[in-house]
């Protein structure tokens, strides 16, 4: 069985409509305008849901999904959000908070979930041009991935599961949620397979993704310890599939220190790495000798930092070049220092020429604890990703 | 009088993604943000109170495989022009301003730049639509963020270095 790609850029649209219509219900219900940030679809196993989820505590509304579409999906908001979204909702209603409890108010957010999510849900049922039927919603609350159904964390122990993810922010309120969607594996497999010769990828070898993000941000990480001195900790690694117009706005607006590299070979692609400027800093200081430090960036932070960034590089691409038995060069470093969203721009203005969606492993990097944070962002060319994938021998 | 108190107190503003375009007729401001060989394009009809932005990635549709029109200069700007037109807008009222098209990042395998390709593609889309153009902030080597107010009719720009920003 393969999985086109296309067929899985198809169904990353359809979730982003489907957010985009459930924070229209949400703004007509109750007044609350909301941005879609970005719509992303991974195959995540186990490990990935734990660390996803992790040291969070969670409200949520769940629907079980039959018929053409079979799995599960969830509206989840952290803890300390769905009071503000009660709040939202009761004002809206007109409803007096203090002499009704919080029954009212996990009635009304389990209202809203069934309403958007039952907007997310349409545009899927089109395409498929057949009915998807909804169980009724379940409101839950639970800390860590629990949050999410029993099937689909069986699923991820056993084969890994597609984690649809939609982030909705507010855009006067300090309000954001995401939506999940955690299709049926066997069923969605099927809806994923497709014609287009070159752009498919053995099922099997989806696991392989995991593997890329772990072994390529593992070595980058084993980089920064060996030239600082400093502990480091790989905190999130992740394979995501995006459409490249939302890259940008995952990396986001901050201010940002790194380095960006062309790499060639198979696949070829860009890798970045980004530091935030109190985390440049530090590593520049840590790797300069003797009593020699900055206050600010400056000559010898720029120097650090394209240094630490070639030799991470190379660890990076080295796990790559393991996992898929290929060979991967890089060019000189770029050395950047602005708006993390500029600095993506022309990453994805060059990978644009080729594709409209990417894979984007997104690694992040705990440097000397709570320290600092260094971010690998790796966007592959899609198409031969997929061929250097296709090419690995069989697996047992 | 009143209309301008309402005004400065709270325009809403609508915020335009990557390969995304937005037009309005009311004092809406728009901004996009991420603005680095990408170009922020505004047109605006002050006699009709239209106006319009696009943040296109790429010079041309046709060195692309596939996509979205609104990625591109060239498939891009008759979009915006087109639903500005359907909101009351005239073709030849319209006056433009182009920001970004910077060169961040210079690899080997580099040809003319993405970000000077799509300056160009943006001079060549506004001759051909007999746009004028109202102010231009392009090239260097940094990001940029944009915000149009139709109520001033200036763009402000916004980049990292130096936190510093302007207006045109």
């Amino acid at each position: 069985m393969k999985v086109d790609i296309r067929e899985l850029g198809q169904f990353n649209h359809l979730a982003s409509e489907g957010a985009k219509q459930a924070a229209k219900s949400l703004s007509t219900l109750a007044g609350i305008e909301m941005d879609v940030d970005v719509t992303d679809v991974s195959l995540v196993t186990e490990s990935v849901l734990a660390e996803t989820f992790a040291d969070r505590s969670f409200v949520g509304v769940e629907l079980g999904l039959q018929g053409g579409l079979e799995g599960e999906t969830v509206l989840a908001l952290e803890r300390e959000r769905a009071l503000v979204l009660q709040e939202l909702l009761l004002d809206a209603t007109d409803t007096d908070y203090s002499s009704k409890g919080s029954t009212i108010a996990k009635s009304s957010v389990t209202e809203l979930g069934n309403i958007m999510i039952g907007g997310f849900i349409d545009g899927w049922a089109n395409h498929l041009d057949t009915a998807i039927n909804m169980t009724p919603p379940r409101y839950t609350e639970a800390n860590g991935p629990r949050i999410l159904p029993d099937q689909a964390i069986e699923a991820a122990k056993n084969h890994g599961v597609f984690l649809f993810e939609s982030k909705l922010s507010g855009m006067d309120v300090d309000l954001d949620f995401s939506l999940y969607m955690l299709p049926e594996y066997r069923q969605f497999v099927q809806l994923l397979s497709g014609n287009d010769q070159g752009n498919q990828i053995p099922v099997n070898r989806l696991s392989t993704f995991e593997e890329l993000a772990k072994e390529g941000a593992g070595n980058a990480a084993g980089q920064i310890g060996m030239m600082t001195g400093l502990d480091t900790n790989v905190d999130v690694s992740r394979l995501r599939f995006v459409p490249l117009s939302g890259v940008p706005k995952q990396v986001g607006n901050d201010q940002f220190v790194g380095v960006v590299f062309e790499l060639t070979g198979l696949p070829s692609g860009y890798l970045v790495v980004l530091f935030d400027e109190k985390s440049a800093i530090t590593i520049a200081n840590a790797m300069m000798p003797g009593d020699s430090t900055e206050d600010e960036i400056g000559s010898m932070t720029e120097g650090a930092i394209k240094e630490l960034g070639n030799i991470m590089t190379s660890g990076f691409i080295d796990g790559w070049a393991n996992v898929l038995q290929t060979s991967i060069e890089h060019s000189p470093p770029n050395f950047v220092h602005d708006m993390g969203e500029s600095i993506m721009s022309p990453v994805v203005g060059k990978l644009g020429q080729q594709q409209d969606y990417a894979f984007v492993i997104d690694s992040t990097i705990e440097i000397d604890g709570n320290e600092g944070q260094c971010d690998i962002y790796a966007l592959p060319n899609e198409r031969e990703l997929a061929r250097a994938l296709s090419a690995l021998p069989a697996q047992d | 009088m009143t209309r301008d108190r309402q005004r400065k107190q709270s325009a809403p503003i609508k915020q335009v993604g990557i390969a995304e375009y937005a037009v309005v007729t009311d004092n809406t401001v728009l901004s996009t943000s991420g603005v680095g060989s990408c170009l922020g394009i505004v047109l605006r009809d002050s006699f009709n109170d239209v106006s319009g932005l696009i943040h296109v990635m790429l010079p041309t549709a046709e060195e692309s495989r596939d996509g979205n029109p609104a990625k591109f200069v060239d498939t891009g700007l008759p979009l915006v022009i087109e639903e500005m037109i359907e909101a009351g807008a005239s073709k030849r009222r319209l006056e433009g301003w182009v920001v970004g098209g910077s060169e961040m990042l210079s690899f080997s395998s580099d040809g003319d730049s993405i970000g000077s390709r799509n300056i160009a593609a943006a001079k060549q889309a506004f001759e051909h639509y007999g746009i004028d153009v109202a102010g231009t902030d392009v090239g260097g080597s940094h990001g940029r963020s944009i915000r149009f107010d139709p109520a001033s009719e200036s763009v402000t720009i916004q980049t990292a270095k130096d936190n510093t920003t302007q207006t045109i």
